[in-house]
């Protein structure tokens, strides 16, 4: 009977193709604002991801990555001499005016790496040498710094070229790869001594803590360790990464404002198949009925249905997931908007496409229960 | 099933049935007994109101009665269960309704497979059974169709291939005539008195249709819930009397 099942489905090529592109459209809602919203939460944690460290270190009230509160020079020291720790680094970090070649100027994101060790540089140097830094005024520019810094020249900013950080001169030495970050600025690596040159002078300039578990000790243990000696905050890479992505949710509109638009994939799932698979059920009530008449049971009739459901929702499921793949290589290759898609993602859709199909299946098994057989001889 | 008593196919005894309750309560059937034999074709006729499709309806088991015993080839309906219910009619009875009642997205082929598939038959065995039947009713090579390109009188021929193509004992016919005009209608009837000839059968129809008394064994007039009156026919003759 279940050929015959489909075949009632698929005949009725109308209501199938809007019961399919509801459910279509509703994953496709879902996953891709989705995927979106991991991508846009991965872009918070960008410098995480762009200075690679087991442990950082921070004042006591900072509660995720973007927030900078400076600390004092000394404290690198005490942080190295807390048991646990095998060497610390200080890192500074900060938003700075870079004026181009046409006299406007942009907003970059300075990050000075301690000069012996280059502890935090970046991990994909694509020309140049990061070594090079330690050369005067050098900088190391990544590859979103070429499309925003270039304004004004003949040709892309390169190798050798300058530009104006702060009034002062930096000289490009070499280009990276970076990880897109929350506020969309290029990243400009140099030395912590230079950094402190580039930026205006304050009271405490040190931006975090670069720290490396001592062997034997996990990172969490030398967490700790420091916390316990200095009365500073020590996260690992890992918590810090998920306290960012915390922060971002507890204090901003925007897990809402996604929440709002995948509530709605949700809610045009339910209304358009599920409505539709419901008269679908109504309008075949009669066949139904006939077929109850000539002694199929409940349960064959229920089976049916939930057969009929579950094509449409993995057909339906399926294209949505294919069209959030599409949409999501081709906003890969641009890089924006954020888009990530972790596996949670489409079998969390996956969870919620059976639900509506199994809820539609249940209103339509109810009314083939109630369904008297002796109605196939009434007009 | 159980020993058949006096080639009796069904034998219905007392049996009542009320629609609703108190004031709007309807008494449809009353006490009414009534018997069909093996190898005719029975034909149930009076007014309309008069309880005919409801009488049909409780002998083919698709609805429950509230007194009475019905026989049917040896099985009683009023000890089974539900379920039973249900197994009893996929087993021994072939349906043809007025309004054909085919699925539209069918092809015929499927449309008449559908009570062997019930049955738990397979694909491949049903549907050479359909092909056969379709070709025993004059369809022979129209089965891939759907029931929308072929006539009214064709489409209850594909009702009648579906009625008997999981080979029931007792087949039940509501109004078979009534949307079809007098050549098609003779034609169903041929096939229905051919199929009611062949042993161990029972053809029931329910009809208005004068035109087509003659194809009747017997004929039962039922009045306000009651059997009035039972007539036998002669062979090939129309009955005298043309009720309502
Ligand atoms: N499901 C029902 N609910 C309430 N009353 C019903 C129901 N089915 C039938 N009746 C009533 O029972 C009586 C007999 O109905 P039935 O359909 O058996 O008559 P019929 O002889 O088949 O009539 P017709 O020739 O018009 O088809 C009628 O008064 C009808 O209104
Ligand atoms: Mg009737």
């Amino acid at each position: 009977m279940y050929h015959i099942a489909l075949k009632m489905l698929l005949g009725n090529r109308s209501k199938y193709i809007v019961l399919v592109s509801g459910i279509t459209f509703s994953t496709l809602l879902m996953t891709q604002q989705c995927a979106i919203f991991c991508g846009l939460m991965l872009w918070t944690t960008g410098s995480i991801q762009n200075m690679r460290s087991k442990i950082w270190v921070t004042d006591p009230k900072v509660e995720q990555v973007n927030e900078v509160r400076q600390l004092r020079d000394t404290d690198v020291g005490r942080v190295r001499s807390v048991e646990g720790t095998a060497w610390a680094v200080p890192l500074f970090w900060g938003l700075q005016q870079a004026k181009l070649a046409d006299g406007t100027f942009k907003q970059i994101q300075l990050v000075g790496l301690e000069s012996a060790t280059l502890v935090g540089r970046p991990y994909d140097v694509v020309a140049g040498r990061i070594e090079d830094v330690r050369l005067p005024n050098a900088v190391v520019i990544d590859e979103l710094a070429i499309i925003r810094l270039s304004a004004g020249r003949a040709k892309p900013i390169g190798l050798g070229d300058t530009f104006e950080i702060n009034d002062r001169e930096a000289r490009v030495v070499g280009i990276c790869r970076t990880a897109k970050s929350f506020f969309g600025m290029p990243y400009i690596f140099t030395t912590y001594d230079q950094a402190l040159q580039f930026a205006p002078k304050t009271r405490k300039m040190l931006s975090f803590i670069l720290a490396e578990p001592a062997e034997g000790w996990t990172a969490e243990a030398t967490a700790r360790s420091i916390e316990r000696a200095t009365g500073l905050r020590a996260y690992t890479e890992n918590d810090f990464f998920w306290a960012t992505i915390r922060w971002y949710f507890r204090n901003t509109g925007i897990p809402m404002s996604f929440g709002i638009t995948i509530l709605l994939g949700f809610a045009v799932g339910v209304a358009v198949s599920g409505q539709t698979f419901y008269t679908f059920v109504l309008e075949n009530l009669k066949h139904l009925g006939a077929l109850k008449a000539m002694g199929a049971s409940d349960g064959l009739l229920a089976r049916m249905l939930i057969l009929q459901a579950l094509t449409v929702g993995f057909i339906g499921y399926g294209l949505g997931i294919g069209l959030t793949s599409l949409f999501g290589s081709l906003v890969l290759k641009k890089g924006e908007p954020p888009f990530m898609l972790p596996y949670q993602v489409p079998l969390g859709a996956l969870a919620v496409v059976l639900f509506i199909c199994i809820f539609a299946a249940l209103l339509g098994i109810r009314q083939i229960r109630k369904l008297e057989p002796a109605i196939v001889f009434r007009g | 099933m159980a020993e058949n008593k006096n080639n009796y196919a069904v034998h219905v005894r007392g049996v009542s049935k009320t629609f609703g309750a108190g004031t709007t309560a309807v008494t449809a059937l009353k006490s009414v007994n009534f018997d069909a034999r093996e190898g005719e074709l029975l034909m149930i006729v009076g007014p309309s109101g008069c309880g005919k499709t409801t009488l049909l309806s409780t002998i083919a088991g698709t609805l429950q009665f509230d007194a009475g015993e019905i026989d049917v080839f040896g099985s009683a309906l009023q000890k089974m269960s539900k379920s039973q219910t249900t197994a009893f009619r996929r087993q021994n009875i072939g349906f043809i309704f007025q309004e054909f009642h085919l699925i539209p997205t069918l092809s015929a082929v499927e449309n008449v497979s559908v009570p062997m598939l019930i049955n738990g038959a397979s694909r491949a065995a049903a549907e050479k059974k359909a092909h056969a039947l379709l070709a025993q009713v004059g369809l022979e090579g129209r089965g891939h169709e759907l029931p929308t390109s072929l006539s009214g009188g064709q489409q209850q021929r594909v009702a009648i291939a579906r009625a008997l193509v999981h080979e029931p004992r007792l087949i039940i016919c509501d109004e078979p005539t009534s949307a079809l005009d007098k050549e098609n209608g003779a034609r169903t009837m041929e096939l229905l008195q051919q199929v009611a000839r062949a042993p161990g059968r029972c053809v029931v129809v329910v009809t208005h249709d004068n035109r087509i008394f003659k194809y009747a064994d017997r004929m039962t007039e039922m009045e306000d819930g009651r059997i009035a009156r039972v007539h036998e026919i002669k062979d090939g003759q129309s009955p005298e009397f043309i009720p309502n």
